[in-house]
């Protein structure tokens, strides 16, 4: 059988109506367009703006003051991992630039975030080391029935008096738990991360963290990160590019401008030319 | 972290409140560098890279009598962790004579965690300090 091409288009349209009709009559969960009550609503919202600096005296105090709860074969590889670092030859969990995901981006950052309040959702967006980028949804959704697993999970948050109040999963169980850039281990699945983030002073803000990870904890970690507000321009976000520092600029044969790679050491430091395997 | 110009003696003398501002990132540890070893060579800028997630600084370490001029490379925090201490991207270029302090790596390759440097010309010090961030900033 052979179809003119006219009625070849008209199949297609029939083959492409039935394949949409389905999804469609199942009806799509709407998110409505924010009225201007919404926006005002915001106002009510406790002053999160400004960039805010985390306290990294207080996280490194913090591995001691808040051992993890670390199951004995977690516990293990930790401490062959702890030991690389104190003798110097530590493991870079993160030299592959993927991102740190969470919980650990609130754990160990030693950048700056921001935070974003629009109806129905609050969004924190960090500095540096690629997509550092967290969407908690605060419209009374819940969890989707089967999220697809990501770096940073999906969240929903509310409103407690002025603490948001959120709970994240569906994390890929190959992100770490770590305490450092060189000693943590996979969450292996199963991550639960319960947040109560509020102003602690007027210029403090204060992440309690419950890190409930059953694969590699015996009890859900329980620890604080605080985060001081800036704000001086000079503090504003800027762009950060993990994969960038893979390379430096150069010209190509025909003048372009270009990236090269540049030498590193395995656990990613920088070499001059004459060192590196790479030579720009 | 500022750019401040100091004499000598000053400079000497903030020393020992520097060496504990050890350079953090988050990209990697920084445990491979020594902090117990300060090195101070000098030397010419050869090329500064202003990029995420470590900035780096490449210098031609003058060379001893009789021995073949080697380039080194230093790392520091990111552009926007600088940035916050009055650095930009234009802080160094190739040519600048200076005299730079660092903690080697441990496995005694061709480089090392910025600590701070002089520019000879001017006497001019720079260097950095994360912690400088760890309380509010409100004006």
């Amino acid at each position: 059988m052979t179809l003119s091409v006219k009625w070849r288009g008209v199949l297609a349209a029939i083959v492409g109506l039935a394949a949409w009709a389905p999804v469609h009559a199942a009806g799509s969960v709407i998110n409505p367009p924010p009225q201007a009550k919404d926006w005002a609503a915001l106002a009510s919202l406790p002053d999160w703006s400004g960039v805010w600096t985390p306290n990294i005296t207080d996280q490194m105090r913090r591995v001691e003051s808040d051992p993890v709860p670390w199951n004995k074969e977690a516990a293990a590889q930790i401490a062959k991992l702890d030991a690389a670092e104190k003798r110097g030859d530590p493991k870079g969990l993160f030299v592959n630039c993927l991102p740190e995901s969470m919980p650990t981006w609130m754990l160990i950052t030693h950048n700056a975030l921001e935070f974003l309040f629009t109806p129905g959702r609050v969004t924190i967006l960090g500095e540096s080391d690629g997509n550092r980028l967290r969407r908690i949804y605060t419209d009374g959704r819940g969890h989707p029935d089967d999220p697809d697993p990501t770096f940073h999970g999906h969240s929903v948050g509310h409103w407690e008096n002025d603490t948001l109040v959120v709970d994240t999963i569906a994390i890929l169980p190959e992100t770490y738990i770590a305490v450092s850039e060189a000693v943590g281990i996979p969450n292996n699945g199963d991550l639960h991360v319960i947040e109560r983030i509020h102003l602690d002073k007027p210029d403090v803000l204060r992440d309690d963290l419950e890190i409930i990870a059953p694969h590699v904890l015996t009890k859900p970690w329980k620890t604080a990160r605080f985060l001081f507000r800036q704000r001086a321009r000079k503090y504003d976000i800027v762009e950060g590019v993990c994969l960038q520092g893979n390379y430096s600029e150069g010209k190509d044969a025909s003048g372009n401008a270009v990236f090269v790679p540049v030498p590193q050491t395995e656990g990613g430091n920088y070499l001059p030319p004459a060192d590196g395997p790479g030579k720009p | 972290m500022t750019i401040k110009r100091w004499p000598a003696v000053a400079t000497m003398s903030l020393l020992g409140v520097l060496a504990w501002t050890i350079p953090a990132a988050a990209h990697h540890s920084f445990a491979m560098f020594d902090f117990s070893k300060t090195e101070t060579v000098k030397g010419t800028v050869t090329e500064f890279r202003w990029t995420n997630p470590h900035v780096a600084l490449l210098v031609q370490l003058d060379a001893k009598s009789g021995a073949a001029p080697e380039v080194w490379s230093m790392e520091l925090t990111s552009p926007g962790n600088l940035t916050r201490g009055g650095w930009t991207r234009h802080s160094f270029k190739p040519g600048d004579r200076i005299e730079l302090q660092f903690n080697p790596l441990r496995d005694g390759k061709h480089g090392g965690a910025f600590d701070q440097a002089t520019f000879l010309d001017t006497g001019q010090v720079i260097t950095s300090n994360l912690r400088a961030a760890e309380k509010p900033g409100l004006e």
